[in-house]
């Protein structure tokens, strides 16, 4: 019997997260265990899931990842928080446990060591692609405020690249407003930041706290364009900022718009067990998480299997492996660089529709762009396609 | 949901196969008795101070900080670190956090009861907005890829029991001594220790830098075990965790808080096998361990019993 493991924020303050992953991850089971698998002299041996909850903090995630590589995991699926991984993936590296990371996108993650990677590109990748949706409308913006939470690792690091990207085009920000993790009144930096008149206002702050945001920066009068990080990647936002929410623009890692045959597979199951919304990013990056492993998995199968080796040959093996594939998963077709980082070919940049009733809305796709996520590019072109849904009326 | 399914193929019984206390946890479980006595010290000179979260913080930002920029200290570029460059951390580190409790002591420590649990908060919350701001200690992200002395976890079971032991003596030789008779003594009353010529001051002193020193040491192992050091280490939130150690073991013999915090890190790891309710039985456990056991786990009168060793009446 093989055995993954996963290690999900389940409890404290990215369990919001950690939720969507458990769904994603299974997802992936019922789509791998439902499809006809090759005749294999070890297709026999049944692929199992033993999922520990890695809490928000960094003794959690080293707790979980202990119990199950002392439980025999042949790989691991984890931990959410980029923190979190900083703590607990060194010790799957000193022990040689494949790790395969659903959501860190700090820098710096595969290169803990050779037996972690990840299937989130990085945030340096993505985030610009918004702002450059945004500058393609209104070519005339010169005047960007940008809001971020200083004490959250993931907008801390997201609004250096936005600023990054800003500098590029040879915009410097108006102001640059810091907020924190848990604050949800607005009013002050709101009120600094629009006495400037921005054009532009680019948010990094997590998902809660972002839909405040917006609601009261529209509230406090402000009209112009809003372009939003990851953190606010997640429809959970919609009953938050409502009507206000609508015409944010957001890049995006993933689109349940792209029309593939594994898409569609994952749309379909996802569409049963939570029929209310759409998949989420997070939620599509777990799912991809264990159908690389357990595609890797099934080619060692075929290549005569795992029997007759030992636990650490087998991880070493399947590593290998891993790290040799090209796949084709719900985010498009990804690989992955010899160092474990994800090279991902498409990336979306999406406008948030909600409907009349300010109850309800979705990601609707805008442009479509291919790119290779290869961060030792500095400046990857991107070939831009705008999806023909997504051109402006 | 077919995950229960995936859930519940666990190997045939978890308790059985594996080890349910690994090193790791054992490792983090003498982190928690630390700290436990950290708070449990001023706690015995009456001083209600939740400021050790603060000091554990600044002692694992220096070790944190001196491991991964200081080159002379020899860290390896495979990411070993030599075990003198560890121990001199831990000294170093312990040393900065007594010195900054010295400094901050005068002044907080003229406050008493609520008030200067408020100030200890408030010290808490300075530190680590520090740390967040500071340019050098990496904002939010934190340091990571922090040197490793030991191969595996195990590793730090040796300096974590060396320290609490010398905490521990350290405490039970307290108890023989002037300076722990003058802290018992402000504990019970301190205008009747006042009246009686004890300096009030300086034992609080004592006991708030000697706590702090416990936690900026305890601190500078965390980093290393934990891999990666940030601003979160020392929140609010591991102030009220920490005084729960103390709470729930007991605050009149330094056994208390090293075993409500050996038992409270635990707990949780061990009640893994519940699934999701696990936290919810965490919680009632820290709600009704007062409620059953209102002096604490480990009391003077339950010592007395077991050990059939003497014990002085606190009055």
């Amino acid at each position: 019997m093989l055995k993954l493991g996963a290690v999900i924020a389940l409890t404290g303050n990215a369990n919001l997260y950690g939720q969507d992953q458990r769904l994603g991850i299974a997802l992936a089971q019922q789509w791998f265990n439902g499809r006809s698998r090759p005749k294999t002299p070890d297709s026999a041996s049944p692929l199992t899931l033993e999922l520990e909850d890695g809490g928000s903090d960094e003794a959690t995630a080293i707790a979980a990842f202990n119990l199950l590589i002392n439980a025999g995991a042949l790989a691991l699926i984890g931990p959410t928080l980029s923190q979190q991984a900083f703590a607990a993936d060194p010790i799957a590296q000193r022990l040689g446990v494949p790790v395969v990371a659903p959501s860190n996108t700090a820098q710096g993650i595969p290169q803990i060591g050779r037996y972690i990677s990840r299937v989130s590109a990085q945030s340096s990748v993505i985030a610009p692609l918004s702002l450059g949706e945004a500058l393609r409308r209104d070519p005339s913006i010169r005047r960007v405020a940008v809001f971020y939470a200083q004490d959250d690792a993931y907008s801390a690091a997201e609004t250096v690249i936005f600023q990054k990207a800003l500098a590029a085009r040879n915009l410097t920000p108006v102001t640059v407003q810091r907020t924190q993790l848990a604050d949800n009144d607005f009013q002050n930096p709101i009120t600094a930041a629009l006495q400037l008149n921005p054009q532009l206002v680019v948010i990094s702050v997590q998902a809660v706290a972002g839909g405040n945001l917006i609601r009261q920066l529209r509230e406090l009068g402000y009209r112009g364009q809003i372009v939003v990080g990851n953190g606010l990647n997640t429809p959970n936002i919609y009953p938050i900022c409502q009507r206000w929410c609508d015409g944010i623009l957001i890049a995006q890692a993933y689109s349940p718009e792209l029309d593939t045959p594994i898409n569609r597979a994952f749309l379909r199951l996802h569409q049963r067990a939570n029929p209310e919304q759409p998949p989420s990013q997070i939620t599509a990056q777990a799912f991809t998480a264990y159908q690389v492993l357990a595609e890797a998995i099934t080619r060692l199968e075929q290549q005569g299997g795992l029997r007759g080796q030992t636990l650490g040959q087998a991880r070493s093996r399947l590593m290998q492996e891993l790290l040799g594939g090209s796949y084709d998963t719900p985010l498009g077709p990804i690989r992955f660089r010899p160092d474990g980082e994800v090279v991902q070919g498409r990336f979306y940049v999406a406008e948030v529709r909600m409907q009349p009733d300010g109850r309800r809305g979705r990601f609707t796709l805008v442009r479509d762009l291919s790119l290779e996520s290869d961060p030792q590019d500095p400046a990857p072109r991107p070939a831009t396609k705008p999806s023909a849904r997504g051109e402006r009326p | 949901m077919e995950r229960h399914a995936a859930e519940r193929h666990a190997p045939v019984s978890r308790w059985g196969c594996t080890n349910v206390i690994d090193n790791g946890l054992l490792v983090q479980m003498l982190i928690g008795a630390l700290l436990g006595v950290s708070v449990y010290l001023p706690l015995a000179a009456g001083q209600l101070s939740l400021a050790t979260p603060a000091f554990y913080a600044v002692g694992g930002t220096l070790a944190a900080l001196l491991s991964t920029r200081w080159a002379a200290l020899g860290a390896g570029a495979d990411g070993s670190f030599p075990l003198p460059s560890f121990l001199l951390e831990l000294l170093l580190a312990g040393a900065l956090a007594g010195l900054l409790a010295l400094l901050v002591g005068r002044l907080v420590l003229r406050l008493q009861g609520i008030y200067l649990a408020i100030a200890t908060i408030a010290l808490v919350e300075i530190v680590r907005v520090a740390i967040l701001n500071l340019p050098f200690t990496g904002g939010a992200i934190g340091i990571f890829a922090i040197p490793q002395p030991f191969a595996t976890a195990s590793g730090y079971l040796v300096p974590a029991l060396a320290l609490l032991a010398l905490a521990g003596w350290g405490c039970q030789r307290l108890e023989g001594m002037p300076l722990g008779r003058a802290m018992a003594a402000i504990r019970d009353d301190e205008l009747a220790a006042r009246c009686m010529g004890i300096d009030t001051t300086a034992t609080r002193l004592s006991a708030f830098v000697l706590s702090a020193v416990l936690a900026g040491s305890t601190g500078a192992l965390a980093a290393h075990f934990l891999n990666t050091w940030n601003a979160r280490q020392g929140s609010f939130d591991a102030s009220i965790t920490t005084l729960a150690f103390v709470i729930l073991g007991g605050s009149r013999s330094w056994l208390g808080p090293v075993v409500g915090g050996l038992l409270l890190t635990a707990l949780p790891e061990l009640l893994r096998p519940v699934g999701d309710v696990r936290l919810v039985l965490f919680g009632l456990v820290i709600l009704l361990g007062p409620v059953f056991f209102p002096r604490g786990l480990i009391t003077p009168g339950l010592l007395e019993r077991i050990g059939g060793r003497r014990q002085e009446a606190p009055r």
